[in-house]
């Protein structure tokens, strides 16, 4: 932990130098912080905060607006739920639904056991495959709520242990 | 620079933006984001102008005035796009009450807010009195809203220990993350997230201080509506009176705002928005003058105990037994947090009555701390604080303390003698660049507390000196202009002054801040571990009457089940409850909207709006009240009359069931009326159109099919000949007073539910008397219902507010308890 802790550190001081510590390259350093560790953690933010000046409110702030930032560590395997226009009349909603009961999140959230990332997106651009549930860039074409669980033990969800 | 608005010619300074160019010339503009204490920033778009040669409309609050330019203000194009632009803004802002057709004798009857627990609408905000955006609603002459507005449902946010920050009224105007921007070096608060879900808060969702707050408040002076307020102030009102003085908690000598009410202390601001103030002296003050413990009366030591007596004997006391002291053994120590005046008189009563060179004056250290040993040969010592240890008391012959709080030294004393405070004084003080700053009174002390040198002045008189009769302390002040040099000099160089709230000051003559101001204990200092004393939860206990289901069902609005089976099994419609929530709670009596006999379980619709219900709705599932006393009042009469409307309004929509339910067995037509300000103030819509033949839910600011007062539509049906056969309401009495009037020209049988102030709910104390047809009635044994048109609501009215001071104070102390109830459950504070 205190290693993974250091080796932030050292980057997040990397990429504030590479821009030379500019307050207003911060959109640019806060993208690069989120491709170098997965995410925008919060001592990422507090460190960066120091090293440019700016209020780790303020950085939050910023973040927040944009869609592209996370504030949690990716799960390993990323579930994208198309609600485009052909999906939505051929039942994505259903199968989104399914997903976030089967995964326990909601979306835009991380299951718990941070296998799984689940996303909403607004079509993927193969209508004619709707509806369609992407899982780490791959496309499965034709879903049903009933190919949900079976999609998701594909990629190691283990079937409801609901331990008491 | 000349320049032309509304057909006026102005000179404009450069560099002035257009906004502030026409108000300087007395062209009113409307603004809502723009604050004089901050740069410009364009947000709210209320400030658009016409300019002549320019395409569309520029904001005037970020357009700088140009030579030769020709401005409108008021054009009706202006006054349509302000208008829709106000109404988007009021769609997230609870506004029923300023588009409400009864505003007018609703302020009459209700002058005060309710202390709601979330706001809905003026008349639940503690900003009424000073919001700027209903002042420009009123300005509009906005009557109704294009569209439904929206609700946020966002919980009260509470993890700031002087703030409360309600986002459901924020208008995202920027102010208060502007000021902090511009107070702060690291700012604390910014606008979390985009869209319609951005709202100001705090990076990864950490409390206030962990942001690095300063807590110097600005953000609230600044705040437009009652979205962020000092929890303290927060129920009192505008203040009365303002003074503007100095703050005494460190040498900073900081420009203070104080703000008094009915002579007691409310509240403080800087007076210079454009500088920060440190959380002692925005927020500790009127905690720290109010106090548990305060000393009040003086008090002299008679046969080893301590008895509180007259000023008169104090007096004669302290210098008979001075006497012995003059020219051996005396020695006065105070510190330089008094004031000069009281110093001087100090100093001269040292030398000139008890011939002493002992006077001993204290530079407090950087965190306040005051602390010295008593001259050698020390006999008898007047203390005017907490500044001396124990150990060198004990062996003293005699010990006057003048203080403000008790202390060991005050409670080894022989006299002990109550001082104002500096907010309770006039004189001046010593910056920490040795400027002379002033001391204005802003408020009364409390009890018999009086100033330093009037209490050494009259022992001085007392003991027979002459040059100590001083009436005031502009009599000393004339005095001490010769010897101000004298005070100076013998400064030590004065630790500098700390706005950080990790460096503040601890002491106040030598007493803990913290003690008498518990939130500054959740704002460690950094040289201090967390001292994480916190307001104890009382244990459960086995006894009392558990809570089996508890849920909001609208903002402020709470379902609470609980379990009370030999109550459950006697309840008859209509019949209410007495609810003590602790053994020292106010008894407060609420009507039974559902019983379970088998079950044996009730069930109470509360409404959130003091500190009683305050502390009932922050109890949890499993937790219990002390005592519950049931079913009281006079069933309602139930006979098949023919055509019956029950109305009900606020927690009367959740009251009245049983009657409905229960005039629809005996063979009625029921229908069911209830009122709320806004759509998403309704509740238990389905329950209703299960009992009622007819339901009708009206909105007050038009955003439910039906507009308006449940009075309204009653009178309409009235006026239509619709027979109605009886009316029973149930509401807060604004609404129950408004039915009746609209049926008795009609002369429907109209009953109204009271549940005024009571007691003990059998007719003994009078407390919830009531005057009906002329004559006195108890609502506890002869209610709650009487015939609305015979009821003398004024009088009723004149009743419920005989203890709104006293509710207001309360207020303030059950919402610390209720956010440390919350912890203790671990729920953590709202965020």
């Amino acid at each position: 932990m205190a290693n993974a802790k250091r080796r932030n550190v050292s980057e997040v001081e990397q990429i504030v130098g590479r821009y030379g510590g500019e307050r207003s390259s911060l959109i640019p350093i806060l993208q690069d912080l989120q491709e170098s560790f997965g995410y925008l953690s919060e001592d990422a933010v507090d460190d960066l905060a120091r090293r440019i000046g700016v209020s780790p409110n303020e950085i939050f702030g910023v973040a927040t607006f944009y869609a592209q930032f996370r504030f949690r560590p990716p799960g390993e395997h990323t579930v994208r739920v198309c609600l485009g226009t052909a999906c939505h009349v051929r039942g994505g909603h259903q199968i989104l639904e399914e997903v976030e009961r089967r995964l326990d999140t909601k979306a835009g959230g991380t299951s718990a056991d941070r296998k799984f990332d689940l996303e909403r997106v607004a079509c993927v651009g193969c209508c004619a495959l709707a509806p369609v549930v992407v899982v780490d860039g791959k496309v499965h074409a034709g879903m049903t709520p009933r190919k949900v669980s079976p999609l998701l033990s594909r990629y190691g969800k283990r079937e409801e242990s609901k331990d008491a | 620079m000349k320049l032309t608005i509304d057909g006026k010619t102005v000179s404009a300074r450069e560099g002035e933006t257009i906004l502030d160019c026409a108000l300087r010339h007395d062209i009113s503009i409307p603004h809502l984001c723009t604050h004089s204490a901050l740069p410009p920033f364009g947000a709210c778009r209320l400030c658009l102008v016409e300019i002549e040669g320019m395409r569309g409309y520029p904001t005037s609050c970020t357009t700088p005035a140009e030579d030769g330019m020709v401005v409108r203000t008021d054009t009706e194009a202006l006054g349509g796009l302000r208008r829709n632009i106000l109404s988007l803004i009021m769609l997230e802002h609870p506004s029923a009450c300023l588009v409400c057709a009864k505003r007018e004798l609703c302020d009459q009857y209700r002058p005060e807010a309710e202390k709601a627990g979330r706001t809905t609408g003026c008349h639940t905000c503690n900003n009424k009195e000073i919001c700027d955006v209903r002042v420009m609603a009123e300005e509009f002459g906005l009557s109704e809203l294009p569209v439904p507005p929206i609700y946020h449902e966002r919980p009260v946010e509470r993890s700031n220990p002087f703030i409360d920050r309600d986002l459901n009224l924020c208008i995202l105007c920027g102010r208060c993350v502007r000021i902090c921007r511009h107070h702060q070096e690291m700012t604390a608060i910014d606008f979390i997230g985009r869209g319609s879900k951005t709202r100001i808060g705090e990076a990864f969702g950490r409390s206030p201080y962990e942001a690095g707050c300063q807590f110097c408040g600005a953000c609230v002076d600044v705040c437009p509506t009652g979205s962020l307020c000092d929890r303290y102030a927060k129920w009192r009102g505008r203040p009365e009176r303002r003074t503007a003085t100095t703050c005494l908690f460190c040498n900073a000598a900081c420009a203070l705002e104080l703000q008094s009410s009915g002579g007691e202390l409310i509240g403080a601001k800087a007076v210079d928005e454009t500088t920060p103030i440190c959380v002692l002296g925005r927020f500790a003050i009127p905690e720290f003058l109010y106090g548990a413990g305060r000393l009040r009366v003086p008090v002299v030591r008679a046969d080893g105990s301590l008895r509180e007596t007259q000023w008169k004997e104090a007096i004669e006391a302290a210098a008979e037994k001075l006497r012995p002291y003059v020219g051996s053994g005396f020695a006065l120590v105070c510190d330089t947090t008094s004031t000069l005046q009281d110093r001087y008189i100090f100093r001269k009563f040292a030398r000139e009555v008890m011939r002493s060179e002992n006077f001993v004056e204290i530079e407090p250290d950087a965190r306040g701390a005051s602390r010295v040993e008593l001259p050698p040969g020390t006999k008898a010592a007047l203390l005017t604080g907490d500044f001396v240890d124990a150990g060198q008391l004990e062996p003293l012959e005699l010990l006057i303390v003048q203080d403000c709080y008790p202390t060991p030294a005050s409670e080894h004393a022989d006299i002990v003698l109550p001082v104002a405070l500096f907010p309770e004084v006039d004189g001046t003080l010593m910056d920490v660049s040795g400027r002379e700053r002033p001391l204005r009174k802003a408020c009364e002390p409390p009890g018999q507390a009086r100033p330093e040198w009037w209490i050494v002045a009259e022992i001085a008189k007392a003991m027979g000196a002459e040059g100590f009769a001083y009436d005031s302390v502009a009599t000393i002040s004339r005095e001490v202009g010769k010897s101000t040099a004298e005070l100076l000099t013998e400064r030590d160089e004065a630790p500098p002054a700390a706005t950080d709230v990790k460096r503040r000051r601890a002491y106040f003559r030598g007493h803990r801040i913290d003690e008498k101001v518990p939130g500054l204990r959740e704002l460690p200092l950094d040289d201090a571990p967390a001292s994480a004393r916190r307001v104890g939860v009382e244990a459960e206990s086995a006894g009392g009457f558990r809570i089996v289901q508890k849920r909001e069902v609208a903002p402020n609005i709470h379902e609470i089940v609980i379990e009370a089976p030999g109550i459950a099994k006697k309840a008859q419609p209509g019949q209410f409850v007495i609810v003590m929530v602790d053994e020292t709670s106010e008894r407060a009596p609420y009507t039974l909207s559902d019983w379970d006999a088998e079950e044996g379980t009730i069930t109470l619709v509360v409404l959130e709006v003091g500190h009683s219900s305050r502390k009932l709705t922050v109890l949890r599932e499993g937790d219990r009240v002390a005592h519950l006393a049931g079913p009281l009042g006079i069933p309602a009469e139930v006979d098949r009359l023919g055509t019956v409307v029950v109305a009900g309004g606020c927690y009367g929509i959740g009251a009245i069931i049983p009657i409905a339910r229960a005039m629809r067995e005996a063979g009625n037509r029921v229908i069911g009326i209830v009122e709320a300000r806004s759509h998403y103030l309704h509740y238990f819509g389905q329950k209703l159109e299960a009992i009622c033949d007819e339901l009708i839910q009206t909105a007050i600011d038009g955003s439910m099919p039906t507009k308006g007062h449940a009075a309204d539509v009653i009178g309409e049906k009235l006026r239509a000949g619709e027979k109605v056969d009886r009316v029973v309401v149930i509401g807060c009495p604004f609404m129950m007073m408004l039915v009746a009037r609209e049926t008795q020209p009609f002369r429907v049988k109209t009953l109204a539910a009271l549940n005024s102030i009571m007691l003990d709910g059998t007719g003994m104390c009078g407390a919830c008397r009531v005057s009906v047809g002329g004559k006195t009635k108890f609502a506890c044994v002869d209610g709650p219902f009487f015939d609305a048109h015979l009821i003398d609501w004024d009088e009723l009215f004149t009743r419920r507010r005989a203890y709104a001071a006293h509710e207001v104070r309360a207020v303030g102390r059950t919402e610390s308890v209720a956010l440390h109830a919350c912890e203790a459950h671990g729920a953590g504070a709202a965020r």
